[in-house]
Order: C-alpha cells, then sequence, then structure tokens
C-alpha cells in the first residue's frame, strides 16, 4: 500500500463557527493505480490533494506514506519524504519564467543534490522521452501551454517518484492538448507503474484513472 | 544551484531594470558616503599616531582660574618645568620643552633668504617624538647650541636637491630679541603626513635659554611647552594626582596646577572646558561616520522595502521552489546571495565613484586622501560589502520564504498589517533622516553668515595684514610713516598676536576699588600701535585714543568695555591701574570688539602702546585701489627687507579661515542631506510605482464609480504624505534639539525660528510630492476597463 488516511478531519474557524474543509476522509491507495477527484467548486477536492501531497496539514485523523506515518513527522522530514516520493502538476504549470525548458527540468535534481553530469542525462533522457529536446532552450513564455504543461509534467517526473498529484492539469488547455496530456498519464501509468491521483472537473479526464472518488463539502461520497 | 539563481537574478534585473537601478544607485550613493567618510575618519585618527612611544608620550597643561568662576587650561609652561619634570618625577623618562617660534622667523644663506617657522626643542626631541630623520644623529641632534636640524622641504628650497645640507651655515633670526645667530646644519628631517605639527626647523632649547632675558625665566612666565615620555606602567591617575600642587610647592603665590595629557589626543580633542578635556574635531568624526552609516541604512531601507512590496512577483517563484524540493534555508541563502551580490555591483560602483569624487573631497576637507588598496581597506569595503548586503537582504529573505508554498502560488498573501506598518516605519524613518539633515544644512549656513556678516566691532575690510620681520624689526615705524604716504593707503598700524586669533593674556594686576573676586581677573593683553584704533575702525566708547598721546603712551593704558565692567569702574577715565610694571593711567574706553572666535565670549582686553613683542602689520587700503596699493607696498617692503617676498594676507580671508571647520561641515552636510534625500526619494519612487500597481483593480473601480483623475491622483499621494508629514512631527522636535545643542557652543549665535524648520518640512514634503504625485497621476489616468479586464 502506497498511502492511506484514516479519519481526516480539517477545519478553519469562522466566525467563531468551524467550518470543516475536510470531514472524515478514509481513502487508501495501491501503487499503481490512477484516481480521479471530483466534485464541485469548493468540495474540497484540492484540500484534500494538498493534504496528501504534505504542503498542507490537517486537524485530526491519521495518514500513513510508505510506512510512515506523516502526522507524527517533523516538517523537515516530511519534506524530505515528498521531496522523494511525490512530484506535483499545477493547473497554471508553475514553471520558473526565467528559466529555460532544460533548467526548469533540472532545478528538482539540483535539490536532491545529484552530480552535473547524472543531471545531464535525466534531462537529456526527459526532454527525448517527451520529444521536447529542441524546445530546450526556449523561455516558458514561448511555449503554448499544451508545451508548458508538457514540461510541468516532465519537471514532475524528472526526480523518479512513486506518485504524481494533479491538481487539475488540463484546465486551461483546450481539448487537443487535454488528451495529449491525459494520454501521457494512461501510458506512464501503466508502462512505468507511477500512480497518479488528479483532481478534474470533467467526466472525460475521469474516465482515464482507474477509480473516482468523489467529494462534496469535504465528504467522500 | 548557484548558477541556477545567479541566472534567476540576472535575468530578474533584465525584468525589472528600474527597481535594480533604484537599488543599485541608493546602494552604491551609500557606500560611496561611507567609503569617503572612512578614508577621512581613518586619517583623522591616525593624526600623530605615528610616534612610537605614542601610548606614553604626555603634555604638561596648566590650569589657572580666570577669575569669573571658570578654570582655563594653558598649553604653556615656564621653562624651569623642564629640569623639574626631568630631576624631580620619576614616572617621568625622559621630558622635552619645545619653544614656538611665532611665524616669520627669517632663514637666510648667503643666495637665499626665506620665511619659516620654527622650534627650539631640547636634547630628547627627536628620541621622544619619531620624526624620521633623513640625515645626522637624532641623540646628538640637538646637543650643540650652534646647530640646527631642518626639513627636508626647506634643505631643497635653501640649497636645492641635489646638494648635501649636513654642515652648511644658516642665519636664523627672529624678532627683537628673541635671536639671531648663525646655525651649521647638522640634522634633516621629514615630517610625516600624520603629524598635525609642521616645522622648518629645530634648534637647541639650550640656545633660547641662554638668549633669554634672566628676567622671564622664573614660574610665572610661561612661554614652552612641556611634553614627558612616561616610564611603561605609570598610572596617569595618581601621577596627576601628585602634579597637582607641584607648581604651588615651588612658587607659594602661583596659581597653576599642571597635569598630563595624552599628547596625541590633542588632535582629536583639543578643547579644555573647566580645565579638562572636552572634545574638539571628534565630534566632527563622529558626526559624519553616523551620518555615513544613516545613508547607507537609508539605501537598505530602500532595498527592503523594494523588494517586499515586489515579493507578489517572487512569491511565486518561491512558491514553485518549495513544491519542487527546496527547504527554507536554501531559499533565504538565495535572497542572501542576491543581496550580496546587489551590494557588491553597488561597491564596484561606490568605488569607482569614490575614486573620481576624491579629488574634489581632498579639496572640501583641505587633505591628502588617497585610495590604495590597502588590506585594512580591503577588509574594510569587504565588510562593508557583506553588512550591506546581509542587512538588506535578510528583512526580504525571512519575510518571503515564510510562507505555505500552496498558499503563495494560490496568490493568496496580502499584505499584513504589520507587515505595511514595518514599511511605512521604514519610510518615515528614511524621511526622519533626510529632514534632520535639512535642517542642519539651514542652521549651519544661517550661523555662518551670521559670523561673515557679524558686526565685530572693527571693520576687517581692505585691510592687509603681514609679518614684522627682517628689516622690519627696527624700521617698523619708518616704513609705517612711508606706507602712509602712498596713495591708496588710509592709515597703517601694528599690533601683537593676530587679529582672529588672539591668546596673550596677563593676570595680577590691581586698581583702586578692586574687589577680591575680580582680583583674579585675567585680561587679553596686547601691544598695539598709535594708530590702531584707528585703522581697525574700533569705536571709542570714551576718552580719547593713543593717536592724539605721542608722548607719554608707556604710562597710559586703553581698555574695552567689558574690562570696566567687570572691575567695576564708574569713572574709568583717570583711573591708575598697576599691571606689575610702571603704573598706567586709563585715557580711553573702546567699544568691545571681537578679537577671538565667537565661540567664545568676548574678555576684558588691555591694549597697551608699544612695539616690543609686535609682529603683525596691519594696513588699511582704500577700496576699488587694492591692486595697485600692494604693489606699492611691496616694493616699499622690498626695500626694507631685500630678498625677502612680500607675504600679506587680507584680513576678512584671515577671518573666514578660523570658520574653515564650520565652512567644510556646512558643505558636507549639504551633500549629505542631498544624497539622503536622493535615496529616499528613489526608494518612494518606487513604492509608489507599486502601490499603484498593486491597487489598480481598486483604482478603476473607483473610476468606474466615478471619482474624478485629480481625486484619484489626491488619494494615492496622500496615502504617503501621511508618512512625509509623521515624520516632520517625529524629526523636526529632535531637530530643534540638536539644533540649539549646536548653536549653544557659540557665545553669538543666530536665533532659531519657525521658519527654518518649516522651509525643511515643505522642502520635503514638495520632493515627495513631486516623486509620488507623477506616479499617482500615472495611475489615475489609465483606462479603468482593462484593469477590471484582467480579473
Amino acid at each position: 500500500m502506497l498511502l492511506e488516511l484514516k479519519n481526516i478531519f480539517k477545519w478553519v474557524n469562522s466566525g467563531g463557527q468551524r467550518i470543516f474543509l475536510l470531514k472524515d476522509i478514509n481513502l487508501s491507495v495501491e501503487e499503481g493505480e490512477f484516481i480521479s477527484v471530483m466534485g464541485p467548486s469548493g468540495s474540497g477536492k484540492s484540500t484534500l490533494l494538498n493534504v496528501i501531497g504534505m504542503l498542507d496539514t490537517f486537524d485530526e485523523g491519521e495518514y500513513h506514506f510508505l510506512d510512515e506515518s506523516v502526522h507524527t513527522l517533523k516538517e523537515k522530514y516530511r519534506s524530505n519524504l515528498y521531496k522523494e516520493y511525490i512530484g506535483f502538476v499545477f493547473q497554471s504549470y508553475h514553471l520558473l519564467d526565467d528559466l529555460t525548458v532544460y533548467e526548469n527540468l533540472e532545478m528538482p535534481l539540483l535539490y536532491k543534490k545529484y552530480k552535473g553530469t547524472e543531471r545531464k542525462a535525466m534531462v537529456g533522457d526527459m526532454l527525448d522521452r517527451f520529444s521536447i529536446v529542441g524546445k530546450k532552450d526556449l523561455f516558458p513564455a514561448q511555449l503554448s501551454g499544451g508545451q508548458q504543461q508538457l514540461v510541468g509534467v516532465a519537471r514532475a517526473l524528472i526526480g523518479k517518484p512513486k506518485l504524481i498529484l494533479a491538481d487539475e492539469p488540463t484546465g486551461n488547455l483546450n481539448s487537443q492538448q487535454s488528451e495529449e496530456i491525459m494520454g501521457l498519464f494512461k501510458r506512464l501509468n501503466e508502462e512505468d507503474n507511477v500512480t497518479i491521483i488528479q483532481v478534474t472537473h470533467s467526466e472525460k479526464n475521469a474516465a482515464y484513472g482507474s477509480r473516482i472518488i468523489n467529494l462534496l463539502d469535504g465528504r467522500m461520497i | 544551484m548557484i548558477k541556477h539563481n545567479v541566472l534567476l537574478y540576472l535575468r530578474g534585473i533584465k525584468k525589472n531594470t528600474s527597481s535594480f537601478l533604484i537599488n543599485l544607485i541608493g546602494l552604491s550613493t551609500g557606500l560611496v558616503c561611507v567609503l569617503l567618510v572612512y578614508l577621512w575618519v581613518s586619517d583623522e585618527l591616525a593624526m600623530d599616531r605615528f610616534h612610537e612611544n605614542e601610548e606614553r608620550i604626555y603634555q604638561v597643561f596648566r590650569n589657572i582660574p580666570d577669575g569669573q568662576g571658570e578654570i582655563s587650561t594653558y598649553r604653556s609652561n615656564s621653562s624651569l618645568l623642564l629640569t623639574a619634570l626631568q630631576e624631580e618625577v620619576p614616572e617621568v623618562e625622559k621630558a622635552v620643552a619645545v619653544y614656538r617660534l611665532e611665524a616669520g622667523s627669517i632663514v637666510e644663506t648667503e643666495q637665499k633668504k626665506t620665511s619659516a617657522a620654527g622650534y627650539f626643542a631640547s636634547e630628547d626631541y627627536f628620541e621622544v617624538f619619531s620624526i624620521p630623520l633623513v640625515a645626522g644623529d637624532k641623540s646628538r641632534i640637538l646637543n650643540d647650541m650652534n646647530s640646527v636640524a631642518i626639513s627636508r622641504k626647506m634643505a631643497n628650497s635653501l640649497f636645492g636637491s641635489a646638494v648635501n645640507p649636513i654642515g652648511k651655515s644658516v642665519t636664523i633670526k627672529n624678532g627683537e630679541e628673541v635671536l639671531e645667530a648663525v646655525f651649521t646644519v647638522n640634522g634633516v628631517y621629514e615630517i610625516p603626513r600624520n603629524s598635525s605639527e609642521s616645522f622648518d626647523f629645530v634648534i637647541p632649547y639650550k640656545k633660547f635659554l641662554q638668549d633669554r632675558n634672566p628676567d622671564y625665566i622664573h614660574w610665572e612666565s610661561n612661554s614652552s611647552m612641556m611634553f614627558a615620555l612616561l616610564r611603561p606602567d605609570v598610572h596617569i591617575d595618581r601621577l596627576n594626582a601628585k602634579m597637582d600642587r607641584f607648581i604651588k610647592n615651588k612658587d607659594d603665590d602661583n596659581r597653576a596646577s599642571v597635569f598630563l595629557a595624552r599628547y596625541s589626543d590633542n588632535y582629536l580633542n583639543g578643547r579644555f572646558e573647566n580645565g579638562e578635556r572636552a572634545g574638539g574635531r571628534i565630534s566632527y568624526v563622529y558626526l559624519f561616520s553616523l551620518v555615513a552609516v544613516f545613508i547607507l541604512l537609508i539605501a537598505c531601507i530602500n532595498f527592503m522595502n523594494l523588494s517586499t512590496a515586489k515579493a507578489s512577483k517572487r512569491l511565486k517563484e518561491i512558491g514553485i521552489k518549495k513544491v519542487i524540493g527546496a527547504n527554507r534555508k536554501t531559499l533565504i541563502f538565495q535572497f542572501l546571495v542576491e543581496s550580496v551580490l546587489l551590494s557588491s555591483f553597488s561597491l564596484l560602483m561606490a568605488y569607482l565613484l569614490a575614486w573620481l569624487l576624491l579629488p574634489w573631497f581632498n579639496n572640501l576637507t583641505g587633505k591628502q586622501l588617497f585610495l590604495e588598496l590597502s588590506p585594512k581597506l580591503v577588509f574594510a569595503l569587504i565588510a562593508a560589502t557583506l553588512f550591506t548586503g546581509l542587512l538588506s537582504g535578510s528583512y526580504p529573505a525571512l519575510y518571503l520564504t515564510q510562507f505555505n508554498p500552496i498558499k503563495v502560488l494560490k496568490g493568496k498573501i496580502s499584505s499584513s498589517f504589520g507587515e505595511l506598518m514595518l514599511r511605512k516605519g521604514l519610510v518615515v524613518f528614511q524621511f526622519c533622516i533626510s529632514i534632520l539633515l535639512i535642517v542642519a544644512v539651514s542652521v549651519i549656513y544661517m550661523q555662518l553668515d551670521f559670523i561673515q556678516s557679524k558686526n565685530l566691532g572693527y571693520n576687517k575690510d581692505n585691510i592687509i595684514a603681514f609679518d614684522r620681520q627682517d628689516g622690519l624689526m627696527n624700521n617698523m615705524e619708518t616704513f609705517l610713516e612711508e606706507a602712509k604716504k602712498l596713495p591708496g593707503v588710509v592709515n597703517a598700524s601694528y599690533m601683537q598676536g593676530s587679529m582672529t586669533n588672539f591668546n596673550n593674556s596677563s593676570g595680577g594686576h590691581s586698581w583702586p576699588g578692586q574687589t577680591e573676586a575680580s582680583k583674579n581677573l585675567t585680561f587679553r593683553h596686547a601691544h598695539v600701535g598709535p594708530n590702531f584704533i584707528e585703522t581697525m575702525g574700533i569705536e571709542m566708547k570714551e576718552g580719547r585714543s593713543y593717536v592724539n598721546e605721542k608722548s607719554n603712551n608707556g604710562s597710559k593704558i586703553i581698555l574695552n568695555e567689558t574690562a570696566v565692567k567687570l572691575m567695576g569702574l564708574e569713572n574709568p577715565i583717570g583711573t591708575v591701574i598697576d599691571m606689575r610694571g610702571p603704573n598706567r593711567e586709563i585715557i580711553g574706553v573702546v567699544k568691545d570688539f571681537h578679537i577671538q572666535s565667537l565661540y567664545d565670549e568676548i574678555a576684558p582686553m588691555a591694549l597697551l602702546c608699544r612695539t616690543q613683542w609686535v609682529g603683525t602689520l596691519l594696513v588699511k587700503i582704500k577700496a576699488g585701489r587694492e591692486k595697485e596699493t600692494i604693489a606699492s607696498l611691496s616694493s616699499l617692503h622690498e626695500e626694507f627687507n631685500p630678498g625677502l617676498g612680500f607675504d600679506f594676507r587680507f584680513l576678512d580671508t584671515q577671518y573666514q579661515q578660523v570658520y574653515q571647520a564650520e565652512q567644510r561641515v556646512a558643505t558636507l552636510s549639504k551633500y549629505f542631506a542631498g544624497m539622503a534625500i536622493l535615496i529616499s526619494c528613489l526608494g518612494l519612487f518606487g513604492l509608489a510605482a507599486f502601490s499603484a500597481e498593486r491597487r489598480r483593480k481598486e483604482i478603476s473601480i473607483r473610476k468606474v464609480l466615478g471619482q474624478t483623475v485629480s481625486q484619484v491622483t489626491v488619494m494615492l499621494s496622500g496615502e504617503f504624505m501621511k508618512l512625509v508629514f509623521i515624520s516632520m512631527l517625529i524629526a523636526l522636535p529632535v531637530a530643534y534639539l540638536l539644533a540649539t545643542n549646536w548653536l549653544s557652543q557659540f557665545a553669538y549665535r543666530i536665533s532659531l525660528h519657525a521658519g527654518y524648520f518649516i522651509g525643511a518640512g515643505v522642502v520635503a514634503i514638495l520632493v515627495a510630492l513631486l516623486t509620488v504625485g507623477s506616479q499617482a497621476m500615472n495611475a489615475a489616468n489609465k483606462n479603468p476597463v482593462y484593469a477590471l479586464k484582467d480579473e
């Protein structure tokens, strides 16, 4: 088992009232799954994704990731854990505008302290695999949205994570670009056994996954 | 990783050129100030510290109650003190006496004649003071009564640089009776750049003692300066406790008590008040160091404010980096590297600027500073760069890296109340400093103007002064008679000492009706010519001047108003007073005139008509005829002093030189204030631009709802004007206190009025308004549709 959430609660206090963002979430994810999280705006999809990604905390419950109990870990270990095993893909790509495609891909490797030659090989590999070798010296602003997201996915993958968390990865793309990205996810999931959890509004995209989780007002239904 | 961060930084600069330039200009201006002031301060601090035994060299000072409830401190001492120190004070390893010849000695060889300043110094002078010898033996140089040591400059001017001056003969003359003899050169010395003293020749003190009228060798005749090289480990307070009654024990009636004080402190702490050291130039050292650091601080604040204000642009980068695995430490490090990089750029620019500005700065400060990359300077530069970089980078680094990456990426970070307050507080601080400096500049300038235009009680215009030397020693009065006949000469006279820096005094006089308190009254005591009062345009209060009193001037005296008042004389004219010599009858009272700097109150003064000790000739010239009159005076001077150049000075220029330090402070503060305002405004400019950007949507909504362009402009500018206004409220009272304090050291000063302060406030507001207004108007004029569409 890759990860397990047990009775997760998350709330904020507003005007003396407790507003639940996540309410009693129980979820276990096996390695190699491809899960789509759906639900209306404000239902807690992104919050759930961020909790899983350890970017956000929760108020109650237990979270185990690869046999580590995340809720008891210190910040430093937690960030080491997600640095090692988790890659993120965002709706608005979030590439560093002032770095080229090549440099953007290299960035995560720097934080993992890979050596120069290793980095070169890994980035080259990734560029090849996504057929963007010709674009390596361009800046994000010179790419189309689809191409930017391609770089975004490549950046998420370059550290060889076990889990990819994608928050509406095709939200800013047209239908053709969307299909490319979703196809890519499917291939990654099937061929490389990468676990994927994506948040999406689209039934069509959700169908790429192997399991759908529906959220409403912070609860799983 | 460094490579990526540097790349990110450099590419960021390309995108945000304006804020980069604001920071670069600001920081390099701040660093230039620090660099120049550092050079100046280290030069000041090094003055007179080159002596090998500097820590053990002490000077003997003499305290005397001045009869008005205060203690006056003198550097002069009796020549008897030398042997007393050498023989009776075991703590003293070596003692040295120095008699300074008044400027205007004549040094003559067969070929050449030149005017020079010199010392009589006792045998151990070159042993105690480490003045390097170019030729000669320092232990023997002052042993032989007929030998002289000269400076290298003097040697070159007398003999040329090719000739070895050792063994040559020179004739040295000074004053009426002090000196006239032939000496053999047996040493050549070089005065170091960091020496506060400068003299062209040194002759043995023995010679002085030999030629001195024995009547003047006693404990009340104070002519020489005494220095002592103390033994190591002497406790100076204990020694001074012992010295307190040293003179009284030898001379019952003597009111003086002596004490020793470190010689090298004289340069920076040369003033004495009530018998204690009371600062001096050191206050300028502190002042300028402080101002330079403040200016740098203002520049650092710009950097902090701009980088936190522009945070939204950097936050995305930080968020992404955090998500892909950066921890906070690396990010903080990145920011610090960036700011240190910026401060390094600034330093390079500052170094270049300093190099360009140095000749100008030297001219301004009257120094010969140079930029030499000594280890000390390099260390200081690196320290300044790191300090600047780390200080200005610290706040942005800590502030920007603290956020949760998800919130950052979603753009949910809004400026907190505390953060806004901090930014505003920093702006207020900047403007406080700027306003303070503006007030300082205006007050200093007004005071200087006051000094220049103050009625001194005499007319300093069109008067030239020159030394009585050589042929004028014996023929001064003939010379003056001849001079008065020249067309263009209004009047001519002579005096002891100088009109701008007079320090001869006497005491112990008595007169009928003298009270116990006024027994100790000390008088400024000047020998002057018969026409002195007329030449100088001094007004008589009552009685007559010396002009019409040709005979018997030797038994007459003229006093100033203050003297008469302090002596308690109702009808002074005709009163006979005992001047510890012949009794003198008061024939006139002059209105008070200033003969000392305006720092001091007018002292009681006695004018005696005598030629003895007179060193200065004064000639009043008709306005508009200076050139030809000086030419004819010069040829007359040549007749009396063949071969000696006519070296004269205008009294008004000489007067200005008394306040040279203040003039320099004024000029420097002007530039400092300019820089502070410039940097503060650069920062304000950046903040206003950012604020306009941040409030784009708000402005658009306001405009759609019907606010006019001018209303929006006022609203946007108002935000910053409030800050400037608060700065005024804080800075002006502080400025008032500081100005009052600075002025209080002048006995004669301007009275502060609200104008200076309001003026400074108005300048600050106007400058700020111009800076912010343009940005605000720009923002207010934008079409609201575009801003709203963005959402």
